[in-house]
């Protein structure tokens, strides 16, 4: 360990304290509890699974399993034994109790700090008991923004293409793979479905009426409209960050270009005019910019534009093709396949062209779509077989397969929290 | 048409006229300066060392040069029994100098003196003045610290001293506990934090000077101060002590 005195300015002086690392903070998450119910193994099981799924993915912990035997176990600080806790190396401890009532279910979590026996929050959630995943994964969500200031997107939906049905059909899971829902019901190809921002919509591709168009659903209502009526290919659309516009690529002039319209239809601009091909547009948070696609200079490269479609820079260097670019939502990288031989992998790039990083190394990934708190990807990997649906943090460590089917599942997206 | 100037100065006669009457003045003045005021050499005070007492120079007297396995020709000195004679100040002269002093051939004493004799006794009167004066400011210090009644450490110190050690052992202390807390998500976090220890060594306030952001990183150095408040002595001199810490992840400057 290197320390270094130093006697910044003036009559106070400083010193140095640095530690090399970053440490993961041991978690540990006791068994639920029933409180004034007779104990459910299923509920316990439940919310055990899925706290630790979410917070093993979250990054700045290590989720243990407890062995600890407690001579109380109360959920209240000076309700349970802090000592043994402590001898293990905890430094966080989620308590959980939960009482049943008919098809209802509380829950009640609290958060402590074991080394300075701190409560650092406590929440109760009332539902169904259909939603006590979504209660875990709100909790999960309250503890990212208790401990790092920015809430967690685990109570976010993954909209994604599978192919259960035998034809290409859009779907909406939970982030982590359950609770799978069916959403287009048309029997033909449907691909890319985006999200809007309060990820109440989604904008995707269908061949239902013979030609690739965008159209734009209603999640919760079920209400569809089509969006593109041109001829050609109207493909790759994704909501600006108020939501209020679409950038897609549409080749009604003969070849696919980047335009922006409103989400009714209503063409506003045209960003690209070459004769070379411009797809997969994806806004920067402040909408100020664009990447896409182009094979302008003879290969697929990742561009990036301004709002205007003016001031045009090639940002990937390396690799003979790369497509798909998706800005993260905190605007400093932007995630991108490549490919590798016969297959891709996953790449994040600094907005100005500096920083690639290979995220992806096992098998062919394709499709990276940001979390709304852009500290995860999601994507599809073909690693184990049949394609299916992973999680990674952003720097590509905790890989995890999420997708449950055993149909082909891809294009991945995930939404802000419902 | 041709015009006629006329010159309106007195001419070259009258400015060499008054150069000379002033370079007169001028020299007048020196001469008169001289006569009143004559110049004088300020004269060095000259001290005159008695040279008859000094050692004739033995190269071989405990000389390093000597070769390996042969004795010195003159044993080293033994510790004097009685405490060495004061050696004289060198006194100032009332008459002139006499240069004669300096090329005075050496009259050799009756007990003839070695020179590792005399730097021995250099030493020993070296030696003993440094103790007396050592003597003297640790006196000085304790009778200091026993008017304000401080705890042993740096006397009378409050550990603000520049170079304080309580402040590198409080530090010391919190890389300690720093290491097993640190975690950050962002990419340089940096924190500069005041604490305050109170006499019996507990943390009384902290102070955040510079935030880095990073909720994760700051809750990690807030973990490593309670981790090390722990161990904490209490600060020497009694009162409170106040310092300032930058927390950050090591390496971060230079990425």
């Amino acid at each position: 360990m290197l320390i270094s005195p130093a006697l910044l300015s003036g009559q106070q002086g400083y010193l140095e304290v640095s530690a090399p690392g970053n440490r993961q903070l041991q978690l540990a998450i006791a068994a639920p509890k029933a409180i004034g119910s007779a104990p459910q193994q299923d509920i316990n099981n439940e919310i055990a699974e899925v706290l630790q799924f979410d917070l093993s993915l979250a990054g700045p912990f290590s989720v243990a399993k407890p062995q600890v035997s407690e001579s109380r176990s109360g959920l209240r600080l000076g309700e349970f034994d802090i000592a043994p806790w402590r001898a293990s190396g905890t430094d966080l401890l989620v308590k959980t109790g939960y009482s049943v009532s008919g098809e209802n279910v509380t829950v009640e979590f609290r958060l402590h700090d074991i080394l300075t026996e701190k409560e650092l929050t406590a929440k109760r959630y009332t539902g169904n008991r259909r939603e006590l995943r979504r209660i875990a994964h709100t909790f999960a969500d309250d503890i990212m923004a208790v401990l790092t200031g920015i809430r967690g997107p685990f109570t976010g939906k993954v909209a994604f293409v599978s192919t259960s049905t035998g034809n290409k059909e859009i779907y909406l899971m939970d982030y982590d793979g359950a609770n799978v829902q069916r959403v287009t019901r048309n029997g033909s190809i449907n691909l890319n479905p985006e999200f809007s921002p309060n990820g109440r919509e989604i904008v995707f591709t269908s061949y239902k009426s013979g030609n690739p168009d965008v159209f734009r659903r209603e999640l919760f209502s079920g209400t569809e409209a089509r969006v593109t009526t041109t001829r050609g290919s109207n493909i790759t659309a994704a909501f600006s960050p108020d939501g209020n516009r679409v950038a897609l690529s549409m080749s009604k002039d003969g070849n696919a270009e980047i335009y922006i319209i409103t989400k009714e239809g209503k063409q506003l601009a045209r960003l690209t005019n070459n004769s070379a091909i411009d797809i997969s547009p994806s806004w920067s948070p402040d909408a100020t910019r664009t990447a896409f696609v182009s094979d302008r200079l003879g290969k697929p490269q990742v561009f990036v534009m301004d709002a205007e479609g003016k001031n045009v820079r090639r940002i990937t260097t390396s690799g003979a093709y790369n497509v798909s670019p998706r800005w993260s939502p905190r605007g400093d990288r932007i995630a991108y396949c490549r490919q590798h031989g016969s297959g891709f992998h996953i790449y994040a790039i600094n907005p100005d062209g500096s920083g690639d990083t290979q995220l992806t190394t096992e098998g062919s990934n394709e499709h990276p779509r940001w979390s709304p708190d852009g500290r995860y990807l999601t994507f599809s990997s073909k690693r184990n077989g049949r394609e299916a649906i992973y999680v990674m943090r952003a720097d590509g460590t905790g890989q995890a397969k999420v997708s449950r089917g055993k149909s082909n599942d891809s294009h991945p997206t995930w939404s802000n929290r419902w | 048409m041709t015009t006629a100037f006329r010159r309106s100065d007195s001419g070259i006669g009258t400015s060499i006229s008054a150069s000379l009457l002033v370079h007169l003045a001028i020299a007048g003045l020196f001469a008169w300066l001289q006569i009143l005021h004559p110049f004088q050499v300020p004269t060095a005070p000259v001290y005159y060392v008695d040279v008859v007492n000094l050692p004739v120079a033995d190269p071989q007297a405990g000389s390093s040069a000597a070769p390996p396995g042969k004795a010195p020709t003159q044993a080293a000195p033994q510790p004097a029994k009685s405490p060495p004679p004061e050696m004289k100040l060198p006194a100032k002269s009332a008459g002139k100098p006499v240069p004669a002093a300096k090329t005075a051939p050496p009259a050799v004493p009756e007990g003839k003196e070695s020179a590792s004799e005399f730097e021995e006794r250099m030493n020993r009167l070296q030696q003993s003045s440094e103790a007396r004066h050592a003597a003297a400011a640790l006196d000085a210090l304790r009778r200091k610290a026993a008017i304000r009644g401080s705890t042993p450490g740096i006397p009378g110190g409050t550990g603000k001293e520049a170079g304080s050690d309580y402040a590198s052992y409080i530090r010391s202390r919190l890389v300690d506990a720093f290491q097993t807390t640190i975690a950050y998500q962002s990419k340089n976090p940096r924190i500069v934090m005041v604490l305050s220890i109170d006499r019996s060594g507990k943390v009384v306030k902290r102070r955040m000077e510079s935030s880095s952001g990073d909720r994760l990183f700051e809750d990690s150095v807030s973990r490593a101060i309670i981790k090390a408040e722990k161990e904490f002595r209490p600060p020497p001199g009694g009162g409170t002590f106040e310092y300032g810490f930058i927390f950050s992840p090591k390496g971060v400057g230079e990425q």
